[in-house]
């Protein structure tokens, strides 16, 4: 790697202090390729540049087409104009505003009009510009400036400026407003830390520093779409008015929507004449959907009773890397959970390489009882991963002074969880757990959630889903921490919170990368929960479709998305 | 078939007849194949339901996660299911919830809908009106609703699921033997038993009773079919019985996606063994049933 | 006649009275809250709060109850907690799907079951009799969701003679709705059919046994004309008051169906609406069903009287 210094002390000048930090860490070996342009594009370097540093640092950029909504998969024939794609999407559970949309179904929703400053695409793996251009924090990552991309006009024929976007955040992080999106803002950002700096410019100031921000205003963040200032968020699904590539056809509650291309998008303009989502309210009879030449695509399906499409060779599947994950809690504070050596008992009893292949056919990854994974380019991947070892989970379960132990597991019915539940109470039985189950449905399961409220916060083991995050802060936190409002472990460990607020504040990754492993460790050692695995996120399409461009929230982009004949 | 009131010096006499009688019913059973076959297949099942895991091949929830939805063959007669465990096993196991919820749920709501029913029909008046308006106001409420209710109400247990079938059955069964009850007490024979001077109860439970039994018992079997059915769709909705039990109607629900990939033995069996066992109790009610009418 | 009419109505706006209390408070026990329902268990605790707030639950129950039935009573069902619109189109849309699915099972079940119940009891205790039976239990014993899915797998994908899900496309022809409605129509003629078609069969053989029948035949009356005349309508009475009774099922119940056939008919919106505590919504809905229950058992009571001669509606009364 010291063969074109010259050209990469070019691209060295002007760029800030912690991009050149960056550039060292690439250059010294200390990350990898895939790493650098994640972590690059984090801190608001573009494409362009992040290729041709790689370039100049001799490994032969693969680094892509920077526009926005980029496509993937162009497999499928060849690019034709015109067409309607037909969609199958989740019914939203609930009215379709930005402001508090919390399912799969309305964030598919929001996005086909809707957009966000950034991008988070899970097929690159980095951050790309959408309504920002470029974003860049101060020194130590507390106050972060975006740059607008000018010349956006909403479907409405208003032109996009600082001021809707200072609007979208102000409300969105409002305490006084029903925004789903508290969950991500609250700590980090408040209304009055949202400012125009000019009329394409804004800053964040945010209440602690944060070196993973951008991801918390780009898609992954998927209630942040840009609407222009003064929307009022109830009635926003009359006209779901955005910037995007399609523009609101029609919407029908329960039943389905259109969209149609808008003639004034900024970026390329849509190959399709139109889309069509129907809505369906389970997993199952989607599939049976695209089998029967219902609908082209199935946006986003989990493996779960999905072998239809899997074991099928006449659909495309498009497979992403997904922080997708379910965690097995057990509480912390109470006997007999609350000796670690149950906790590793029961973590060291499960075959995680059987769960993987049996539910998910082996579209996911073994996970080792803490957030960070393959996703992750922060994940210290030199600690070593748990396998199935029942003689030591019998082992350690004696030492506990236990021949045996008896609690019951609560749990939702949602995609394959009621049968992993099964999967653990067989395996945790081999090493001498008796484990009753309780499977309820997801309101049941949920309650109030809140603590004394809920079977998911109070029982002695519970099994939850968690979706794709960018970055592993809300898993970190929410579930973990002494104060996390999900911690249903009720695990509380001043080390670990310490480690976790300095995870969060730090900006370089060879920082996070080592904070990650004595986290990994940490948790390793006091097991509080439980994640067997980590789920790819699936998409299905028919053969004669290409250009789609899904992310592992489920959302789907279909910007580039074509339909041959 | 209705019987009259007997005095009570005869009652000896009486037993000693009856007891003739039954000898003579089971003769006629015997010789009915109808019979044989229904009381065959009820056998086999409520053997199954007693010695379950100790007939099946197999145990019922062993899991074999490397071994999952292998289609039927000599090693597995049913195939596994999606978690690997013999369903031929499962099927035999999961014999002995139905052949206690179902029933009990039935018996249950079978008891307070006719008594409900006969009360309605008999009086009329207010207390017809009165129980009437909830009859109705339950019998307009959607299954779901009722469940969701009782069932985080009272929480999961197969206890509160056989609840769950008698308040679902009982407005439904007294709805219809109202019906029935209101024809029979315009007849000349209640209009007598009044005139005699004899008591309600009496009238309703010994006079009209045996004569809304036909509708009533046809009620009870079919119900006894929707109460499998029932505790299948409990399931599906979520609200049942809580796996990994190999119950038949969990079964069908937590497998009915497989079908669409081509794993029909996942379901097939045991909505075969349902079909089964409710034919068959039909049977044996049927050929009873018309034996006493003889 | 008319005071009779009258004075069911009344007693239904008594029962439709307590259903609505009956679900808003009985409800109350239902797990969740609808804030959390709209926002997801992971929202914020503020953003619960706000949303409480702006949905009016942080006031007392009564006045809850209060500020929805002195609407309600006015005409106006109010807003959806769930979807943040007015409830009256959501409702009549989904009412209006849910009634074609009804019609279409009725329309088939009905002649279908009777015919068969008839026969059978024309051939009491012989081969055809039992086939029927047989037939007919069997039917009742497959859940909705195991026929469903084999009907969609055989018919719709495999064979690709009917399309998948039940909704059919925006200014269809009455035919095209027809076609579209086959599939979920069937696993309810099954469930039905076994029901009615007993009910028939139980009905036909008392009527046949009755003492008009037999004198009738003494009297050298064709058996043709006899069965039309006297058996075929004392069957039907049974018939009438099971075919009511599941108009509540057919109209709220088909949650099933409607999920596997993609028809967001009113099944699966009040069982949203109860697993979201969407309290208008759920009311709404409820009574709805209600409404239609008791309007096809006071006509089937009309029908029943003027069907049978032994019973005039003063003794329904």
């Amino acid at each position: 790697m010291r063969r074109s210094n010259s050209e990469l002390d070019r691209l060295r000048q002007g760029r800030s202090e912690l991009e050149n930090h960056y550039i060292d860490e690439l250059v010294a070996g200390n990350v990898s390729r895939r790493d650098f342009l994640r972590r690059g594009s984090t801190i608001g370097m573009s494409m362009p540049l992040l290729g041709a540093i790689l370039a100049a640092c001799g490994s032969g950029s693969s680094s892509s087409k920077s526009a926005a909504g980029g496509s993937s998969n162009s497999s499928g024939g060849t690019p034709t104009k015109g067409g309607t794609l037909r969609v199958a999407g989740v019914t939203p559970a609930a009215a379709v505003n930005p402001l508090t949309v919390a399912d799969a179904g309305g964030l598919l929703m929001l996005n086909q009009t809707g957009e966000f400053l950034i991008f988070d695409s899970n097929l690159k793996l980095a951050l790309q510009p959408m309504l920002a251009l470029s974003w860049s924090p101060n020194n130590d990552g507390s106050v972060w400036t975006f740059k607008l991309r000018q010349g956006v006009k909403f479907h409405n024929g208003a032109a996009m400026t600082a001021d809707d976007v200072v609007y979208t955040f102000q409300q969105l992080s409002d305490p006084k407003n029903a925004s789903n999106a508290l969950s991500t803002f609250t700590g980090v950002l408040t209304p009055s830390g949202v400012k125009k700096v000019d009329q394409y410019t804004v800053e964040f100031h945010l209440e602690a520093p944060n070196g993973n921000f951008p991801y918390l205003v780009s898609s992954d963040n998927y209630n942040a779409i840009i609407v222009p200032k003064g929307t009022d968020f109830a009635k926003w699904q009359k006209t779901f008015v955005g910037t995007g590539a399609f523009k609101y056809g029609s919407y029908t509650q329960n039943v389905g929507a259109s969209f149609v291309p808008n003639p004034d998008y900024w970026g390329t303009k849509p190959l399709l004449s139109g889309t069509s989502f129907k809505f369906y309210s389970a997993q199952g009879p989607m599939i049976l959907g695209l089998q029967g030449n219902e609908v082209d695509v199935v946006s986003q399906f989990v493996p779960a009773g999905a072998s239809a499409l899997l074991n099928s060779s006449s659909y495309k599947i498009i497979k992403l890397n997904s922080a997708n994950h379910r965690e097995l809690s057990m509480r912390n504070d109470q006997p007999p959970f609350n000796d670690p050596r149950v906790r590793q008992a029961l973590a060291y009893s499960l075959d995680r390489a059987g769960m993987v292949s049996a539910l998910l056919s082996g579209d996911g990854h073994v996970a080792n009882d803490y957030p960070f994974g393959p996703r992750f380019p922060s994940t210290d991947t030199s600690v070593a991963q748990r396998a199935q070892d029942i003689a030591k989970a019998k082992q350690l379960l004696q030492a506990a002074g236990h021949t045996s132990v008896s609690a019951t597991l609560a749990t939702e019915i949602y995609q394959e969880i009621p049968q992993l539940a099964q999967v653990i109470k067989a395996d945790a039985a081999k090493a001498g757990f008796n484990i009753n189950l309780k499977i309820e449905q997801q309101s049941a399961y949920y309650g109030k959630a809140t603590f004394g409220n809920s079977d998911w916060l109070d029982s002695t083991l519970s099994l939850v889903d968690y979706g794709d995050r960018g970055v592993p802060n809300v898993f970190l936190e929410a579930p973990l921490t002494s104060s996390g409002p999900w911690n249903a472990a009720h695990f509380k460990n001043k080390t670990y919170d310490g480690l976790v607020k300095q995870y969060v504040a730090a900006t370089d990754l060879q920082t996070q990368k080592s904070i990650a492993g004595k986290i990994e460790q940490l948790l390793l050692n006091e097991t509080p929960l439980i994640i067997p695995y980590w789920i790819d996120g699936l998409t299905a399409s028919t053969p004669n479709v290409g250009g789609l461009n899904p992310t592992a929230i489920a959302q789907l982009y279909l910007n580039t998305a074509y339909k041959s004949a | 078939m209705s019987i009259d009131a007997v005095p009570i010096e005869s009652a000896g006499a009486l037993a000693v007849e009856r007891s003739e009688v039954r000898k003579d019913l089971l003769r006629q059973l015997v010789r009915s194949p109808l019979f044989l076959i229904g009381a065959f297949i009820l056998l086999v099942w409520i053997v199954c339901a007693i010695f379950g895991s100790a007939i099946a091949p197999h145990s019922a929830f062993e899991q074999n996660l490397e071994n999952i939805n292998q289609a039927p063959s000599s090693a597995h007669l049913f195939g596994t299911d999606q978690l690997g465990r013999d369903m031929f096993s499962r099927v035999i196991v999961g014999s002995r919830n139905i052949m206690i919820i179902a029933p009990l749920g039935t018996i249950l709501g079978t008891v307070l809908g006719t008594a409900l029913g006969l009360i309605m029909g008999y009086f009329r008046g207010w207390p017809d009106d009165t129980l009437g308006r909830i009859v109705e106001a339950f019998l307009a409420l959607p299954l779901v609703v009722t469940a969701l209710l009782v069932v985080t109400a009272l929480g999961h247990s197969n206890a509160i699921i056989i609840l769950v079938i008698g308040i679902v059955f009982t407005p439904l069964i007294a709805r219809t033997v109202r019906a029935a009850v209101l024809l029979e007490s315009g007849l000349d024979y209640v209009s007598a038993a009044r005139l005699r001077g004899e008591r309600s109860p009496y009238i309703m439970f010994v006079e009209i009773l045996p004569n809304v039994s036909a509708p009533i018992l046809v009620e009870f079997t079919v119900r006894l079919g929707y109460a499998v059915f029932l505790v299948a769709t409990l399931s599906f909705l979520g609200l049942g019985i809580q796996p990994p039990s190999p119950d038949w109607g969990l079964e069908i629900s937590q497998n009915a996606q497989q079908v669409a990939a081509g794993y029909w033995w996942e379901v097939v069996f045991d909505a075969a063994a349902i079909i089964s066992l409710v034919v068959a109790v039909n049977l044996v009610s049927d050929s009873i049933e018309r034996v006493l009418e003889r | 006649m008319l005071r009779f009419i009258l004075k069911r109505l009344g007693l239904a706006l008594i029962t439709l009275w307590i259903l609505s209390v009956i679900v808003f408070f009985a409800g109350q026990v239902l797990p969740g809250d609808p804030a959390r329902a709209i926002l997801g268990p992971l929202a914020a605790p503020q953003a619960v709060h706000a949303l409480r707030h702006q949905l009016g639950l942080d006031q007392s129950l009564l006045s809850q109850y209060w500020n929805w039935i002195s609407s309600f009573v006015k005409g106006d069902p109010g807003t959806s907690y769930q979807y943040q619109a007015p409830i009256g189109p959501i409702l009549t849309a989904a009412l209006g799907r849910s009634l074609k699915l009804a019609a279409l099972a009725f329309v088939i079940v009905v002649p279908l079951s009777i015919f068969a119940g008839i026969v059978a009891a024309l051939n009491v205790g012989r081969p055809v009799d039992r086939t029927i039976s047989v037939v007919g239990l069997s039917g009742t014993t497959v859940p909705e969701f195991v026929s469903g899915i084999i009907l969609i797998v055989v018919f719709a994908v495999g064979l690709g003679w009917l399309p998948v899900s039940a909704l059919a496309p925006p200014g269809s022809s009455f035919l095209t709705q027809i076609k579209y409605l086959i599939l979920p129509a069937i696993p309810l003629v099954l469930v039905l059919f076994g029901y009615i078609m007993r009910m028939a069969r139980a009905g036909t053989v008392e009527a046949l046994e009755s003492d008009y029948a037999r004198t009738a035949t003494l009297k050298g009356l064709p058996r043709g004309v006899m069965i039309r005349r006297h058996v075929l309508r004392n069957s039907l009475l049974p018939t009438i008051t099971v075919i009511a009774t599941q108009t509540g099922y057919l109209i709220g119940g088909l949650v099933v169906v409607e999920v596997l056939f993609r028809y967001p008919g009113l099944g699966q919106l009040v069982a949203q609406a109860a697993t979201n505590k969407d309290f208008p919504m759920l009311e709404a809905g409820v009574l709805t069903i209600g409404i239609v229950y008791m309007l096809v058992t006071l006509i089937a009571d009309i029908g029943f009287s003027l069907l049978n001669p032994r019973i005039r509606l003063s003794a329904v009364e």
